[in-house]
């Protein structure tokens, strides 16, 4: 009976005190409780739970079979990965390795003096450094150290679509804007949600901003943003964007309840699988996600292309946006860095270059060139490849760009903005206020 | 009925000679709740006063979060949402229950299958229940998107008044068992007596029911009311998963916001001052309560039979 209401007259207080019992540990802890106080023989790692699982488990499975010190993997929920990671970074209870975005996302951990900076690991085995992109591994380095190793895919932001759709709508996936907006005019007059879109999480209507942006005004409106200059959200070019983006929805291209569906709990994957939507723009993960739920859809009929290209735009059409790489990162407290040295060389072992690939992920190590015809779909990690390969610039996803605290109120903008609770000054003064 | 009888007995039953237990009774209640509810409480306010992101020492910044309370009409919003969530659930509830319990409290043969199958929900925790609906009405694979003549285009969670409609109907759901069986209880607890003295004077089922049943019943709905009212003002769960306070701030009530503060944007500073606003508006509004409705004096509504 645990939803009964009486205890719920508690629950406030019980919050309360979990806020402030949290507190008083960590500040306890905060001076490091030390290597010794660590579980014994054990190293965890936390990691963001989803699809790409199977491969971290198969990694640790295989390592595990000759070290004494046994790896484990604490999988946590994906939304709420973040919150969980900050509450316990700091604790007793932290992690040894914890998967992060680089950037942003460990800056906080490095100026609280948390992390292991990976330089002494990297003397030891320089191939924890060289068997990298440089590019990607340079997300994670903070005041020249290096204070993470790639360990997943290359997460590239691109235009899905449903090839069966398409063909029955007598359409060619669309290159240029315009054709974009053709194709939705094509798609709704058939009765077809033209696009499908997330909007519950929030995140996937994000990526419309990050890509019209970049596309109408170049990587350097946000660069400078970011940078603190808020002067840039008023510039014609991000006026032009929303208009361009209000045009996109007001011709119906997300459908009306957009909100209502969200792409964490399967909603907007569904959408495109089931043909009654023909485009979802998602990071390059959705191929695993597509996978795992229907094999022969994502062999056969899950169609991809870079974002359109918008003509007269600033941006570059091979400009790219998304997350460069995921990162594991090692707690300053480890009992056993030894172990976790040798963990992390796996990240470029063949045998996790082949499992990343063999679900759809694009590993970015050096020897990835050579296994992509031994992909799962040899054709999408090519275009893949080539794709990150070939863009002038890799925009990092703004919700990880900004600082937390931005976060939300970035999200809440950019989902009013799309259901039309604030209009396009609306969202300039919003952003202005991050 | 009870205001009409005389009153020849002390209503406080039991003074110290008759031996309550002292004191010493209460203490492991009372340590119990001092180190787990007011010692944390304590620590809440003084962290109200500081700037703290989870990582390192807080640190002191005087009254900042408190003055930035007063400035942050999101807050207000949302305490006006809580309020509207508490009016919507005991207007929804209140009458359900008090009809459902008085119903279950009769000898009728189907009785008690159907009251077992309308008590699952009760056996649910709220995550699941707000992850099972929150699957039942998704727009294009659930409820909504087979009868879309009752639904329109499904955007149940894309509207304000849609998605508080969501929650208020969640938690109906999700509620209306718990109270249904504290009424029944109730409602098994009026004597028979009087019953039969109101047939007697003519009074049909409907009269019973209003002169009768709901005077008699008036401490159990009290005491309801006051459970309804500190739950609607706490209610979190259910918003974070159904509508994770969309769309944009509609139904971020309160304690959510207080989630935002505290565990995405990692300001516990915050975070705990709008923690110490809602305790204090929950004690208030409980106070009130029980000042205004007398519950207090507990006197008990067979006085005089």
């Amino acid at each position: 009976m645990k939803n009964r209401p009486r205890p719920r007259m508690m629950r406030l207080l019980a919050g309360t005190a979990a806020l402030a019992v949290g507190v008083t540990l960590a500040g306890c802890s905060g001076g490091g409780g030390g290597a010794e106080s660590r579980p014994e023989n054990e190293v965890h790692v936390a990691i963001y739970g989803d699809a790409t699982n199977k491969v971290e488990e198969q990694i640790v499975a295989t390592f595990n079979e000759t070290s004494d010190v046994k790896v484990i993997l604490d999988k946590i929920p994906g939304a709420e990965y973040q919150q969980k990671l900050q509450t316990i970074i700091s604790t007793q209870n932290a992690p040894d390795i914890f998967f992060n975005w680089g950037g942003g996302s460990i800056q906080d951990f490095v100026d609280a003096d948390l992390l292991l900076p990976l330089d002494d690991f990297i003397e030891e085995d320089p191939g924890l450094q060289d068997n990298f992109l440089s590019s990607v591994f340079d997300t994670a380095v903070i005041d020249d150290k290096a204070y993470g190793v790639p360990m997943r895919g290359t997460q590239p932001v691109m235009l899905f679509n449903n090839k069966t759709v398409l063909a029955d709508a007598g359409l060619e996936a669309p290159t240029t804007w315009d054709e974009l907006l053709e194709a939705v005019g094509v798609l709704k007059a058939d009765g077809i949600t033209p696009i499908a879109l997330g909007g519950g999480d929030q995140w996937p209507t994000l990526m419309w901003f990050q890509y019209i942006y970049d596309r109408v005004a170049g990587p350097e409106l946000f660069q400078d943003a970011i940078a603190g200059d808020t002067d840039v959200w008023e510039s014609d070019e991000s006026k032009e964007a929303l208009a361009m983006l209000r045009e996109l929805i007001d011709a119906g291209a997300f459908g009306t309840n957009f909100d209502s569906v969200k792409f964490t709990d399967g909603g907007s994957p569904a959408l495109l699988r089931s043909g009654k939507a023909a485009f979802e723009l998602m990071g390059s993960w959705n191929y695993a996600t597509q996978q795992d739920a229907d094999l022969e859809f994502a062999e056969n009929n899950l169609g991809y292309t870079a974002f359109p290209e918008v003509e007269g735009g600033k941006g570059d059409a091979a400009n790219i946006v998304g997350n460069t790489n995921n990162f594991y990162s090692v707690i300053k407290d480890t009992r056993y860095p030894d172990t976790v040295r040798d963990f992390l060389k796996l990240m470029y072992s063949d045998e996790f270059v082949e499992a990343q690939l063999a679900i759809g992920n694009l590993p970015t190590t050096t020897n990835t060139e050579k296994f992509l015809d031994t992909a799962a779909a040899p054709e999408y990690s090519a275009f893949q490849f080539d794709l990150v390969k070939n863009a002038p610039a890799f925009q990092l996803s703004w919700d990880q760009a900004y600082p937390p605290a931005a976060g939300t109120p970035l999200k809440i903008a950019v989902q009013q903005f799309f259901n039309g609770q604030i209009d396009a000054d609306g969202f300039i003064a919003a952003m202005q206020a991050l | 009925m009870t205001a009409l009888a005389p009153r020849k007995r002390s209503t406080r039953l039991g003074g110290p000679s008759v031996g309550r237990p002292g004191f010493v009774w209460a203490a492991p209640a009372t340590l119990f709740f001092g180190l787990f509810a007011l010692f944390p409480l304590v620590l809440v306010v003084v962290l109200s006063f500081t700037a703290w992101s989870g990582l390192g020492d807080p640190r002191f910044i005087g009254l900042d979060n408190w003055v930035a309370i007063f400035d942050d009409p999101i807050l207000f919003k949302s305490l006006g949402l809580t309020v509207l969530f508490v009016v919507l659930a005991l207007v929804t509830q209140v009458p359900l229950s008090i009809l459902l319990g008085v119903w279950a409290a009769g000898f009728q043969k189907n009785r008690a299958v159907l009251s077992a199958i309308y008590f699952i929900p009760l056996l649910l925790s709220s995550a699941a229940i707000s992850v099972l609906w929150r699957a039942l009405l998704d727009p294009n694979f659930g409820i909504p998107g087979q009868v879309p003549f009752l639904f329109g285009d499904g955007n149940l969670f894309g509207k304000q008044s849609t998605a508080i409609g969501v929650l208020t109907f969640v938690a109906m759901w999700q509620f209306t068992p718990f109270y249904t069986l504290i009424f029944q209880g109730a409602a098994r607890a009026v004597p028979p007596v009087l019953y039969q003295a109101a047939e007697i004077d003519g009074a049909g089922t409907v009269r019973q029911f209003f002169n009768v049943t709901l005077p008699q019943m008036r401490n159990s709905i009290i005491t309801s009311v006051i459970l309804m009212v500190v739950g609607g003002l706490t209610a979190f769960d259910t918003v974070l998963i159904l509508t994770n306070g969309g769309p944009g701030t509609d139904t971020a009530v309160t304690p959510f916001y207080m989630y935002q503060k505290a565990f995405r944007a990692f300001d516990f500073g915050q975070a705990s001052a709008i923690a110490v606003v809602l305790v204090l508006a929950a004690t208030a509004i409980s106070l009130v309560l029980v000042r205004v409705s007398g519950y207090g004096k507990m006197q008990s509504a067979q006085e005089g039979i």
